[in-house]
């Protein structure tokens, strides 16, 4: 339940001017888009939990999942680069690479260098 | 030999599932069809199916799905009773009522359109369409452009003597209606033992003999699941063992490779990996023995041979319609790809970055085993490829095997009787 109570405590936050991501006829993600509000898994939406759903003052899920896993989670739900389930990040962008699709440079530069967690978010969850 | 690519060694599976090749093939597939359309219709834009506006003329790529109803679907096995008869018996599932879609990684459309004739075409296929969207929110075509013959590398054109290869397929030893006489004649046509100086000097000419799959047949009963005793135990392995004695007596002389089928002991999933060598413990003492992939893909002397051991056009037989089995054969290479019905209803392996299916280059000679009877054309690209097909029978039902001449392409059948008339 939102803490405050008139319209404008409602909506916490104003809507991001920066391009939307929504479901409908827009391209393939562009690579360079990833200025997503943190904690935020999902197409189609800007915010995981909107204020409305936050249960006693604190957000349902923030366990690992800093600003570099933040970016790779947004290369998982990209469609352009197929489909997620079953491959470890980096062989995904390598065949993303192999087929031409120019995936972003930054993401294999954080799955090559840094500790970050090889596999993509559905894995052990589906 | 070129068969690295159909090989799962390196593979690893880590749970993914078919969508993984499908993008792969989507995406192959397409690339290469986009070079290809500016040759075909160079004004239309190409978009995604999700970019379609209703009346606006364009192109579309995708992978084809074909709705049909007659389709076995393994949910019927809980709705139905459950019988000792399979409730599918292998037959030819194509009616009036199928329709087609196209797929790409945005959205589906239903395609409509008196150029589209469902029953030629399956689920798997890359084309590109032209037409535009109805307002019904179909997709209503007027054009079709599929991926046609790949290159073919030229072959040198080669003066002198005749060289022979020798296909053979569905030899089922060990089965009930296998004649050892047969193949033993078979066996000793091709070593120069039989026939006068003409023969054996054929027969000298052979350079090379191909198995093209279900070279065992296992006694059904024993494969029922139920622990076998020690007396059915070595029932099991007496047909390979037979099958090895008469393969050391070609080993010995010519080089060959032996694919296998559905119905030897490897796996089921196609690409099927070679046999395991020590099922053969005489022949592959001589490394005129390879133990191959099915599908199979190699070059002798400049001719480049692909086959497999025929589950790819059964499978197409299933689900589409063509006047004889090298019309099938003839639409794989058009659409360039040896088995788009994989993985909807021919078993696959869950690829997950590339499709070895796809068919790169075109081959001079293209033969697929165990069909019901011989058949082979010489078919002609339209870029000027040449590609001789052929139709394997089965050697335990018609005795007849295949052979083809690799100066000039040609072919011709030996058959072998052991049945004397009464």
């Amino acid at each position: 339940m939102a803490s405050s109570s008139d319209m404008k405590g409602f909506f916490r936050q104003k809507k991001k001017t920066a391009a939307r991501r929504g479901v409908g006829k827009s391209k393939a993600n562009k690579a360079t888009s990833f200025k997503k509000p943190k904690n935020s898994a999902s197409i189609g939406t800007d915010q995981v939990q909107p204020p409305a759903l936050i249960s006693h003052g604190a957000l349902d899920l923030q366990d690992d999942c800093d600003s570099k896993e933040e970016v790779l989670r947004q290369f998982d739900m990209s469609m352009a680069y197929g489909p997620c389930l079953g491959m470890t990040r980096l062989d995904r962008w390598e065949r993303a690479k192999a087929l031409g699709l120019n995936p972003p440079k930054d993401v294999e530069r954080l799955l090559r260098a840094e500790k970050v967690n090889a596999q993509c978010l559905w894995d052990g969850r589906i | 030999m070129q068969d690295e690519r159909f090989g799962i060694q390196k593979e690893m599976y880590r749970g993914q599932q078919y969508s993984q090749i499908y993008f792969a093939r989507l995406h192959l597939m397409r690339t290469m069809l986009y070079s290809l359309i500016p040759n075909w219709k160079v004004h239309l834009p190409v978009c995604t199916v999700l970019g379609l506006e209703e009346g606006k003329e364009c192109i579309i790529v995708g992978t084809i799905y074909k709705h049909m109803k007659l389709k076995p679907s393994i949910l019927d096995e809980y709705s139905k009773e459950r019988s000792t008869t399979p409730l599918v018996k292998p037959h030819n599932f194509v009616s009036s009522d199928d329709y087609l879609v196209l797929e790409d990684e945005s959205g589906r459309v239903k395609l409509c359109g008196a150029l589209l004739l469902p029953s030629v075409f399956v689920t798997g296929i890359v084309v590109a369409l032209h037409g535009k969207e109805t307002g019904a929110g179909d997709f209503m075509v007027e054009d079709i452009l599929e991926a046609g013959f790949p290159h073919q590398i030229e072959r040198p054109l080669v003066s002198g003597e005749d060289k022979y290869v020798v296909f053979v397929s569905g030899l089922s030893v060990g089965g009930s209606s296998s004649n050892p006489l047969q193949f033993q004649l078979f066996i000793d046509h091709i070593t120069g033992h039989l026939g006068d100086e003409k023969e054996q000097s054929f027969a000298a000419r052979i350079v090379q003999v191909v198995v093209a799959g279900n070279s065992v047949e296992y006694p059904r009963t024993l494969l029922n699941g139920q622990n076998l005793s020690s007396k059915d135990q070595s029932r099991l392995s007496e047909p390979i063992k037979e099958l090895d004695i008469l393969l050391t007596q070609i080993a010995a002389g010519i080089p060959l490779d032996i694919m296998p089928g559905p119905d030897d002991p490897a796996n089921f999933s196609l690409p099927q990996q070679a046999l395991h060598r020590c099922l053969f413990p005489g022949s592959s003492a001589f490394n005129t023995f390879r133990s191959c992939s099915n599908p199979h893909s190699f070059e002798l002397d400049n001719v480049s041979f692909l086959g497999t051991s025929g589950q790819n056009i059964d499978d197409l037989e299933k689900y589409s319609d063509a006047s004889d089995k090298l019309g099938f054969m003839e639409r794989t290479l058009r659409w360039r790809h040896l088995a788009p019905t994989a993985p909807n209803t021919l078993g696959c392996y869950p690829f997950t970055d590339r499709d070895p299916f796809f068919i790169e280059t075109c081959p001079h000679v293209y033969f697929v085993g165990n069909q019901e009877k011989y058949q082979s054309r010489l078919i002609k690209g339209s870029e000027g490829q040449v590609v001789r097909l052929i139709c394997i029978p089965r050697f335990v039902e018609t005795g007849t095997a295949v052979v083809l001449n690799m100066r000039n392409l040609e072919c011709h059948t030996v058959s072998f009787g052991a049945e004397f008339s009464t």
